[in-house]
């Protein structure tokens, strides 16, 4: 009989360290060199409003993505929802009921969803293409001429309060985070998506209900799409109905810069959601800073290039541990490329 | 490519080319597969390779068509020296392979097929010259015997046409040296004799001809040169008629029969375990009953398309069933999903492990645990014990004498034969009652077989009801103590205890009884 050596018991993800590292610098800077930016001590956490939305979307877009499918009806969805609760809430209806009603769209778009590509087995990429179209215009027939706009002050809290000093928009998100983390990575739930994402078919073989474990990450991600809906009227204080549309490529943007493969498979949720607060913050401190959206858009392009290059050299190099891949990378003089395996 | 040009013209056009390789060595993730072998293909022959599964006959008629590269030994082309030779080369300087299936695009037509990439161009230098093309396709398809029409999407063809195309395409980029790998296999004995026809035809135009078949018969008629391989050796080397079909076998099998004798299996089986009523998945699987006891490892022998893992899948449920029924011990498993039949004790080790076995990029641990994960009947509920859960797969890829530094490991880094065992461990950490053996030692090292067999013989005594189904039929000898055959989708004859031999199984398993 042979040995078989155990991982060690803990290692530190290399890219989340760097995401971490980047995180805490672009905070550094963006505190000494914009005034504003920092605020009176919790001014940083305010800004977080911003893009918590966008980090809802991730959550569920990021599970979809691991199974190696998207979903691109994401923002969409969230469009709906925001639009829907507005409407019940002019309407008088009460705010559990119309929160209740919104998140049903969204979990009924994305159930919808699931049961299209699992069952009927069409590209994830062309039905929620196709759902995203539907979404919309019903976000536009429902809204109407006069999108419905000025809520109570009780819903509002949802997207502006605060609880102690930290936005209730945020203390949902890391919840949701936190939920969403340990559903991914704790649970066989959590596994067969990835085992789903790396091969579908060896999954059939394997017993892992295939078409269930989809069906679900679709729901979720139609749930997500849902809450992210109601976080955006609540901020705004109106709903449009392309709201939550434009969140979807930043969202997807946040998945892969927390280095889940766009294919499926490999990944981790809480690199995402740390992905998350960097997009967030560079964005915000680009604008308090006095920059253009303009410059923040092309920033934020380049800045995934070089982060997805970095990430590829350092998956290179060394796998997983990160202080073996920088001693590499400095003892080395640039990147060479591994021998080819074959 | 002007020194290709050169290498042409140094063989005047229309006679043939010599094509040797020289101690050729070839090795796939740490499996030797080739070891120094050195073979020559001459002109106006028809040069035939044989050898069981993974002997290393097509893996040399592609590093000898640039499909891979060597890792030792020397090609010499007409003999001129070939380095680092791609596909496009071999074809440019005169060697084509058709590949065991046509690889056509289905959606282009069949004259665009022949000369893909090498499309003749127009008067305006960006377009195509159509008319060039199918009158070029026509000339070609009479020289081999085709009659379609050139405009025809390829995807439209027969599997026999479409190998027809294949032969067309190397004769339509004048190829000198043509290899055939497993040419016969998917095709019907008329369709068979007619690509024979072909062949005897390109030999008489001084081609050199390379030819795979696990056809015995087809071999002896068609050959004028043999070279058995065995294990990645150059084992015998004959001319037409100097070898029988007894030493052609012994050659092939390597060991004497004495020693391929099967092991012998003195308990007694128990209760039966698997029972399957006349299950029906058309059209590959057509009313298959058989029954496998506790403690019996029963064979299924059959050609490739005989319907075999059809038969598998459908048990396991992969498939649905048109008739018939799955009985487990005495549960209804009919129709049921990979799932439910794995938690009823069913398990079933895919033939085609890297698609349907590993998670490739995964690491051991994970790949270990795949099927048993999510049998927890709360399974969205249940929480993951990483450390359990590794020291769980630790403990069953061991027993299954699975070799690798660590846990942590992609499974795509470990070789052939202990990927096998780690799937092993897979299963048999879902603690079956019933396992059904899909090819368990194809694309596994020589040496690495014995373990798995005894692996498989351990845990049937232990109880476990066992059906192995393999195309190797020594490998059936070897082990069971019953064997059905199937062919066409059908049970086709029955053989337990000393009446297994290679030849009861080899006439069986053609479908002659």
């Amino acid at each position: 009989m042979t040995n078989i050596a155990l991982p060690r018991r803990y290692t530190l993800p290399a890219w989340g360290l760097t995401l971490i590292v980047a995180l805490v610098a672009e905070l550094v800077y963006f505190s000494l060199t914009t005034r504003q930016f920092a605020g009176h001590g919790t001014g940083m956490l305010v800004l977080t409003e911003q893009f918590v939305p966008i980090g809802i979307l991730a959550l569920g877009a990021g599970m979809v993505i691991l199974t190696g499918n998207i979903d691109l009806s994401a923002g969409a969805t969230a469009s709906l929802s925001a639009i829907v609760v507005g409407t019940e809430l002019r309407h008088g209806v009460g705010m559990w009921g119309a929160i209740g009603i919104a998140v049903a769209a969204g979990v009924g778009f994305g159930l919808f969803n699931g049961l299209v590509v699992a069952l009927l087995g069409i590209d994830s990429l062309l039905v929620t293409l196709a759902t995203q179209f539907i979404a919309t215009s019903l976000a536009t027939s429902i809204g109407g001429e006069s999108p419905p706009y000025g809520f109570s002050d009780m819903f509002q809290r949802i997207g502006t309060g605060l609880v102690g000093p930290i936005p209730s928009a945020l203390l949902l998100f890391l919840v949701l985070a936190a939920i969403t983390v340990i559903l991914v990575s704790r649970t066989g739930f959590g596994r067969a998506l990835t085992l789903i994402g790396y091969s579908r078919s060896a999954a059939d073989y394997s017993g892992i209900r295939t078409r269930r474990t989809l069906v679900i990450a679709f729901t979720l991600s139609g749930l997500f799409s849902g809450i992210a809906g109601l976080v955006l009227a609540a901020y705004y204080n109106s709903a449009r109905d392309d709201i939550g549309t434009t969140l979807l490529l930043p969202a997807i943007t946040c998945v892969v810069l927390g280095g889940v493969d766009i294919f499926g498979g490999k990944g981790r949720i809480a690199e995402v959601v740390v992905a998350v607060f960097f997009l967030g913050f560079l964005s915000q401190g680009l604008l308090m800073s006095g920059r253009s959206s303009l410059t923040v858009t092309m920033i934020t392009g380049i800045l995934l290039i070089v982060a997805l290059v970095v990430k590829l050299s350092l998956e290179r190099q060394s796998g997983e541990s990160l202080g073996g891949a920088l001693r590499r990378l400095l003892s080395q003089r640039g990147f060479r490329r591994p021998a080819r395996q074959r | 490519m002007r020194t290709d040009s050169t290498d042409d013209t140094a063989e005047p056009a229309g006679s043939g080319l010599r094509y040797d390789a020289v101690d050729i060595s070839k090795r796939f993730s740490g499996v030797e597969v080739l070891k120094a072998v050195s073979v020559t293909f001459r002109p106006g022959e028809i040069h035939t390779l044989v050898g069981e599964n993974g002997a290393g006959k097509s893996t040399l008629l592609k590093v000898m068509a640039g499909v891979y590269t060597p890792d030792g030994g020397s090609l010499s082309l007409g003999g001129v020296p070939q380095h680092g030779l791609t596909p496009r080369e071999a074809q440019s300087r005169g060697v084509y392979l058709v590949p065991q299936e046509p690889r056509l695009m289905p959606d282009l037509s069949v004259a665009e097929n022949l000369y893909v990439g090498t499309l003749p161009k127009g008067r305006l230098r960006v377009n195509v010259d159509w008319r060039a093309v199918y009158a070029r396709a026509d000339a070609v398809f009479a020289k081999v015997g085709l009659r379609v029409n050139p405009r025809l999407a390829a995807g439209r063809l027969s599997i026999a046409q479409q190998q027809l195309v294949e032969c067309a395409r190397a004769l339509a980029h004048d190829c000198r040296v043509i290899f055939f790998d497993e040419p016969t296999s998917p095709l019907t004995a008329h369709d068979s004799q007619r690509l024979f026809e072909l062949m005897n035809d390109l030999r008489g135009h001084d081609l050199a001809l390379g030819f795979i078949s696990h056809r015995l018969d087809e071999v002896e008629e068609v050959s004028d040169a043999i070279t058995v391989l065995r294990d990645g050796r150059v084992v015998a080397e004959a001319r037409r008629g100097e070898l029988t079909r007894q030493e052609l076998v012994g050659a092939m099998v390597g060991r004497s029969l004495a020693v391929t004798q099967r092991a012998a299996h003195t308990t007694t089986p128990g209760d039966v375990a698997l029972d399957v009523q006349a299950l029906s998945c058309p059209p590959e699987v057509n009313g298959v009953s058989l029954r496998v006891r506790a403690g019996e490892i029963v064979g299924l022998a059959g050609l490739v398309g005989s319907g075999r893992t059809e038969f598998a899948e459908t048990v396991f449920g992969l498939r649905g069933p048109s008739a018939g029924r799955v009985l487990l011990g005495s549960r209804d498993i009919t129709a049921r999903s990979p799932r439910t039949c794995i938690d009823a004790g069913l398990v079933y080790l895919a033939e085609d492990r890297g698609r349907n076995g590993v998670f490739a990029e995964v690491d051991l641990s994970r790949n270990v645990t795949a099927a048993t994960i999510g049998r927890l009947p709360r399974w969205l509920s249940t929480f993951l014990r990483p450390r359990q859960e590794q020291v769980a797969a630790q403990r069953a890829a061991e027993r299954m004498d699975v070799r690798a530094a660590s846990m942590e490991l992609a499974i795509k880094a470990l070789s052939g034969g202990n990927q096998q065992r780690a799937l092993l461990a897979r299963w048999v950490a879902a603690a079956p009652k019933v396992a059904i053996f899909d090819e368990p030692t194809r694309g596994v090292d020589v040496g690495a077989k014995e373990g798995i067999y005894e692996i498989i013989e351990s845990l049937t005594r232990n109880g476990l009801a066992t059906l192995v189904i393999s195309s190797e039929l020594e490998e059936l000898v070897r082990l069971c103590d019953r064997v059905y055959a199937v062919y066409e989708g059908r049970v086709v004859g029955e053989v337990a205890g000393d009446d297994i031999t290679l030849e009861t199984l080899g006439q069986l398993a053609v479908g002659a009884s």
